[in-house]
């Protein structure tokens, strides 16, 4: 391409002769013209080049003498040659673009050749935090209840007993009680036992039909192997003028295989706590061997998860909500144990202990 | 309670689940009572059988072995080594085979011993886990059976189960109990709890040998009380023993376990006083004084309240009623003459004393949760026939029995559509009439589909309709109960605020790399104030608390015994936990509550947020210059605060240096100000604390107050229009004094230098030899930008120039 347009540019040059007579710009034209290509193609970097450029084109170069001659010519030569200067300008443009662009890429190539990187060297790390396993289950679960229409509440850990037991139908001396060993910070302040409190709260604060998950820190005196003083509690409540054991279980089990996986089954067995009835013992399918059997189940392919049932109507005496007009079920998991079962954590000590290698795994 | 089959057995047919207790197991689990454990006492001692030792002789290579030749009626003539030396040719012994398993894991196999054969061993009483030591080998009767199974031999081929009764269930707490459930779940016979034909009474009354007073007819419903004299007490006959054993108590002496054996059996608690304990033949019934003393058996002496029901003579309390005996009335080893005591106190005063006095017996356990008041005569007979049978005597007719008001049960309405709607399936009369039999309800129905239901006089859970409605779900199995998804008839209610603003918190703060922790809530006290020293300092910081921590009356231990004032301490020790974990390097946060106590039953609970930090990245490859750690800290504050569209804060050095936290360095703290609220501090950890936990890393520690924080919410914060035109950057370089925060010139070049300023960043700090002592370099990048028009340079630089007469008239400030 280069070598092609030098030979037009030397056609034009021909022309150029044979047209008029000979004057001294134009022999001087022609001789910076063949110079100029000579030199640019000779140049060996594209900053050399690039000089040349200005040496001849730029403000102060050569062609700027030239055209100044060009007020020396006759008036009516002044046109062709104006013409001739540019057509060598335009040439010479050219050519250096040609030769500018090929310069430039052998000169990038030799670079790169010299910046190889070792891309197996480690990156520069980006840190993102992980979140504590008992928030991120407590998340997990909000979000499938969520989308029943469960709005979230937290309440106060420190409760009044009334709150704790008597509204939920525990009243003191009742060997209920002795199913919670309580801590006290006062003969009528406790740490909550339960999460339960928080429905007391709600049915007291706001109007039915209510779908409510509460959820937070519990506290019981116990402490070892498998029980930690304060650990967590998520608990969901439904008021609706027509509640049934059905509805819970149908909830209970949409939540379950939201959680574990669609594989997973749920079973209710009868049971006792005081603010439900019926009450019921919730299992699943073990979610660690399908049901087949394993150490976490003992064998029995089933995995106790959490307690249920319809609110016994003796607690909604506690509040001003009329019974049966409202009914409604309540059920509640322990969230370390939720962890445990789908997370597979084998030490409950390890959640209040924030091992960074611990918590790491939950990124 | 532990449950023995075969006792079990004495009451319904449970036969076919002797070889599959795992069956029954499945049944009551289903119908609520939840077994935890099976243990099958006939497989612990699988391969051991009685035997007789046909021929005994020296072994050849040890003097103090025997080689005995034993038969265990199985044709095979068994060469056994043994050690012990009390054995003789034609004792009957108890042979351990190859593939037996003694307590303690011990494996029987063929062996070797000294160059002689031995298949199995002989065995003591204390390699079968029976005794704690043992003379010799176990010698036998001789009429014992050869080659019976040993487990058989001794009654130990029993199965027993460990069942979890909840609080309602107290009528399951006996075999009986368990025995009527069972064959209500099975629909099998039960057999009557005691023959009345069984009882041999002399013709003399035991009214006019004790006399009875009830002055508590309240709290003792129902006193049943017998004389019985001419006993020889003792130790209990094997059959007894073994059966309370079976299912965990101690053999006592034969009347002791005569009343245990009829508690376990009917749910009765029986007690038993010697006759010649009680004066003036005279007992009395009655509520105790308030702050009279007891001393109880095991020595302890109470301060009655007042609420406890007292069993007394004419001079002394015996008892608390149905909870503990006292010393002294008990029956010895030198007791003839008995009054045997059945009765039905109520449950509500039982749990009183068991409460006040943190008591806990098995008598006691049972009053609490409700005994069968029409079972208290039964009992009483049932106990005077076996003591009559294994201590000997004679029993007084005309027992007594002050029962002045029947307990009656209240009668429960219920419709049949109540259960269908309740259990989401159609609940079918017929069916419902059959459960209600089965559980010994008695019913009348008042018209189609509905009943009046009156439980039996065991039952204390069943007092509305709910409950049975329960009954009927649980009789026809949880498992028919189908799945639905009720209806939305509402609009949802929005989430608890905090809760969301808790999770933003969480995941700007992950972002910025800080995984999150949580800690428990309980310190001690002492180690905490340790830490804190002051708390008021931390109030100066912008931290609501006090002196006073929320105290646990009843702490785990020492290390437990308050609530946190703030979540510094924790994350403190935590640093100190990981660092010797090996984890060199952490960056956490915790979002939680804290507490402290505002007046008498005032307890204050805040949320707030800890930011902790420790080790720095160490072996990297590319070289960054580390800014100090609690830098880290503060990008992680700022980012939350933009994250919060929070523009208006400062970071204030704490120039007092008695107000920087104890456990901060004195140089390097600051109280964050957002706007114009102090809400906490930020701070490197003191070096001194480090040492001493031998911490050897720099750390750095921040703590908010969350709820200050999340006031400012929610900001919904419009998008800016983005500028077309140049922007203009100038670079000021200042000498400053070192004294000179920052901070504070910072504020003033944003106050100053006018509307066209929308960046300034510090990209250097100098201080050393090229300059003079006591100052220090600051670089400045400005960038200007106007929104509407292009920036001229002479708009810039007239700016900078005015800003430069206001910085240097505030401060002492020159331009490098």
């Amino acid at each position: 391409m280069r070598c092609l347009s030098s030979a037009q540019s030397l056609g034009f040059h021909y022309n150029l002769k044979s047209m008029s007579q000979t004057s001294n710009a134009q022999s001087k034209l022609d001789s910076i013209k063949t110079q100029a290509l000579q030199k640019m193609q000779a140049a060996e970097s594209s900053k050399a080049l690039y000089d040349l450029k200005v040496e001849y084109l730029g403000k102060s170069g050569q062609f700027t003498e030239i055209m100044k001659e060009m007020a020396t010519l006759p008036k009516e030569e002044k046109p062709l040659f104006g013409k001739l200067v540019n057509e060598v300008k335009q040439a010479l443009e050219l050519a250096y673009s040609g030769l500018e662009e090929q310069l430039k890429k052998n000169e990038i190539e030799s670079r790169m050749a010299g910046e190889e990187l070792d891309l197996t060297l480690p990156a520069i790390e980006r840190v993102v935090g992980s979140e504590h396993p008992v928030s991120k289950v407590t998340h997990e679960i909000f979000s499938i209840m969520a989308r029943l229409g469960y709005s979230l509440r937290q309440g106060p850990l420190i409760e009044k007993d009334f709150y704790n037991f008597e509204a939920l139908n525990i009243p003191k001396d009742h060997p209920a009680r002795d199913m919670q060993d309580t801590f006290f910070v006062d003969e009528t302040h406790v740490l909550r036992t339960h999460t339960s409190p928080i429905q007391i709260h709600s049915l007291e604060n706001e109007k039915p039909p209510l779908r409510i998950i509460g959820t937070g820190s519990v506290f019981r005196v116990d402490s070892d192997i498998s029980h930690l003083p304060h650990f967590h509690q998520i608990e969901g409540m439904c008021i609706d003028h027509k509640v049934s054991m059905s509805d819970l279980k149908g909830t209970i089990s949409f939540f379950v295989k939201e959680f574990f996986g669609s594989a997973i089954k749920t079973r209710f067995r009868p049971s006792f706590f005081p603010f439900t009835e019926p009450s019921a013992e919730v299992d699943c399918t073990c979610p660690i061997c399908k049901g087949k059997g394993c150490s976490m189940c003992k064998s029995s392919g089933w995995i106790e998860i959490g307690g249920c049932g319809l609110m016994n109507p003796k607690v909604f005496g506690f509040t001003s909500i009329e019974y049966p007009k409202w009914q409604g079920f309540a059920f509640g998991f322990g969230i370390e144990r939720m962890a445990i079962i789908k997370y597979g954590i084998e030490d409950i000590r390890l959640f209040p202990e924030n091992d960074v290698r611990f918590l790491n795994q939950f990124e | 309670m532990k449950i023995s089959l075969k006792w079990l057995n004495d009451f319904v047919d449970v036969k076919d689940y002797f070889q599959k207790p795992e069956a029954l197991a499945e049944i009551l689990t289903k119908a609520g009572l939840e077994v935890e454990e099976i243990h099958n006492g006939a497989r612990d001692y699988e391969f051991v059988v009685t035997g007789l030792i046909l021929e005994k002789d020296k072994h050849p290579n040890a003097d103090k072995l025997s080689l005995c030749r034993v038969t265990t009626g199985d044709g095979v003539v068994h060469q056994i080594v043994c050690g012990a030396q009390n054995h003789k040719a034609n004792d009957k012994v108890v042979v351990a085979l190859p593939g037996a398993i003694l307590p303690g894991n011990f494996i029987i196999k063929k062996a070797v011993v000294r160059d002689v054969e031995s298949g199995g061993m002989l065995c003591s009483l204390k390699e079968l886990g029976l005794a704690t030591e043992s003379q010799g080998i176990e010698i036998l009767p001789q009429n014992a059976p050869i080659g019976k199974a040993f487990a058989e031999y001794m009654g130990l081929d029993d199965v027993t189960i460990e069942l979890k009764v909840t609080a309602n269930r107290a009528d399951c707490l006996s075999h009986y109990g368990l025995a009527r459930e069972v064959a209500c779940l099975l629909g099998r016979e039960l057999r009557p709890a005691f023959d009345e034909k069984n009882l041999q009474l002399n013709s003399l009354s035991s009214q006019d040998q004790i006399q009875l007073e009830v002055r508590a007819s309240d709290l003792a419903p129902r006193y049943t009380g017998r004389y019985l004299k001419g006993l020889k007490v003792g130790s209990s006959p094997d059959w007894l023993k073994r059966r309370l054993e079976m299912v965990g108590l101690n053999s006592i002496n034969n009347v002791v376990d005569c009343t245990n054996y009829v508690m376990m059996e009917l749910g009765q608690p029986l007690h038993a006083f010697d006759a010649q304990a009680i004066r003036g033949e005279k007992i009395i019934v009655e509520r105790a004084k308030p702050g009279e003393k007891f001393t109880t058996l095991d020595g302890s002496e109470l301060a009655l309240t007042g609420d406890e029901v007292m069993i007394k003579d004419s001079e002394k309390s015996l008892c608390i009623a149905g909870v503990i005996g006292g010393k002294n009335s008990g029956v010895t080893n030198e007791t003839v003459n008995l009054f045997l005591e059945a009765a039905f106190f109520s449950p509500m005063s039982a749990r009183k004393s068991l409460r006040a006095h943190g008591l806990n017996t098995d008598s006691g356990y049972r009053f609490a949760r409700g005994v069968d008041p029409e079972g208290t005569m039964v009992a009483l007979n049932r106990a005077t026939e076996l003591i009559l049978k294994v201590a000997g005597g004679e029993a007084f007719s005309a027992a007594h029995d002050v029962y002045p008001n029947i307990q009656k049960k209240e009668a429960v309405s219920l419709k049949v559509q109540t259960i269908s709607d309740r259990l989401g399936y159609t609940a079918d009369p017929r069916k419902f009439e059959d459960f209600m039999q089965r559980l010994g309800c008695r019913m009348e129905k008042i018209s189609d589909g509905e009943y009046q239901i009156t439980p039996p006089s065991y039952r204390f859970d069943l007092e509305q309709d709910m409950d049975l409605v329960e009954e009927y779900a649980r009789l026809n199995g949880y498992d028919q109960i189908p799945e639905t998804m009720p209806t939305l008839s509402m609009t949802p209610t929005a989430h608890d605020a905090n809760y969301l603003l808790q999770r933003k918190t969480s995941e700007v703060l992950r972002a910025e790399g800080f995984s999150q922790s949580q800690h428990l809530i309980f310190v001690g006290t002492k180690a905490q104030m340790k830490f804190i020293k002051e708390p008021k300092i931390l109030e100066h910081a912008g931290l609501s608390t006090s002196e006073m921590a929320v105290k646990v009356l009843n702490p785990l231990n020492e290390e437990q015994d308050s609530l946190r004032l703030g979540l510094s301490y924790g994350l403190f020790q935590n640093i100190k936990t990981n660092f010797h974990h090996g984890n060199a390097i952490g960056r956490l946060f915790e979002i939680g509550k804290v507490f402290h106590f505002s007046g008498p039953g005032n307890y204050q609970e805040n949320w707030r947020l800890a930011i902790s930090a420790w080790g720095l990245p160490s072996g990297l490859w590319q070289k960054n210059s580390q800014a100090p750690l609690v830098f880290e800290i503060k990008a992680a504050i700022e980012a939350l605060l933009r994250s919060f569209h929070i523009t208006s804060f400062q970071w204030e050095p704490i120039v007092d240096k008695g107000d920087v936290p104890a456990f901060l360095h004195r140089g390097q703290a600051a109280s964050l100000l957002v706007e114009g609220k102090k809400i906490g501090f930020l701070g490197t950890v003191h070096p001194v604390i480090l040492d001493d936990e031998k911490i050897r890393a720099p750390a750095a520690l921040a703590e908010l107050d969350l709820e200050v924080l999340f006031k400012t919410q929610p900001r919904v914060r419009k998008t800016q229009s983005l500028s077309k035109f140049p922007r203009i950057e100038r670079d000021l370089a200042l000498i400053l004094p070192k004294s000179l925060k920052v901070g504070e010139v910072s504020e003033l070049i944003h106050k100053e230098a006018g509307p066209f300023l929308i960046s300034l960043q510090v990209f250097d700090v100098y201080e050393g030899d090229k300059l003079e002592i006591g100052q220090k370099s600051v670089a400045f990048h400005l960038v200007y930008q106007d929104k509407k028009d292009t920036l001229r340079d002479q708009v810039v630089s007239e700016s900078i120039d005015k800003l430069l007469v206001t910085l240097k008239s505030k401060f002492q400030i020159s331009v490098r």
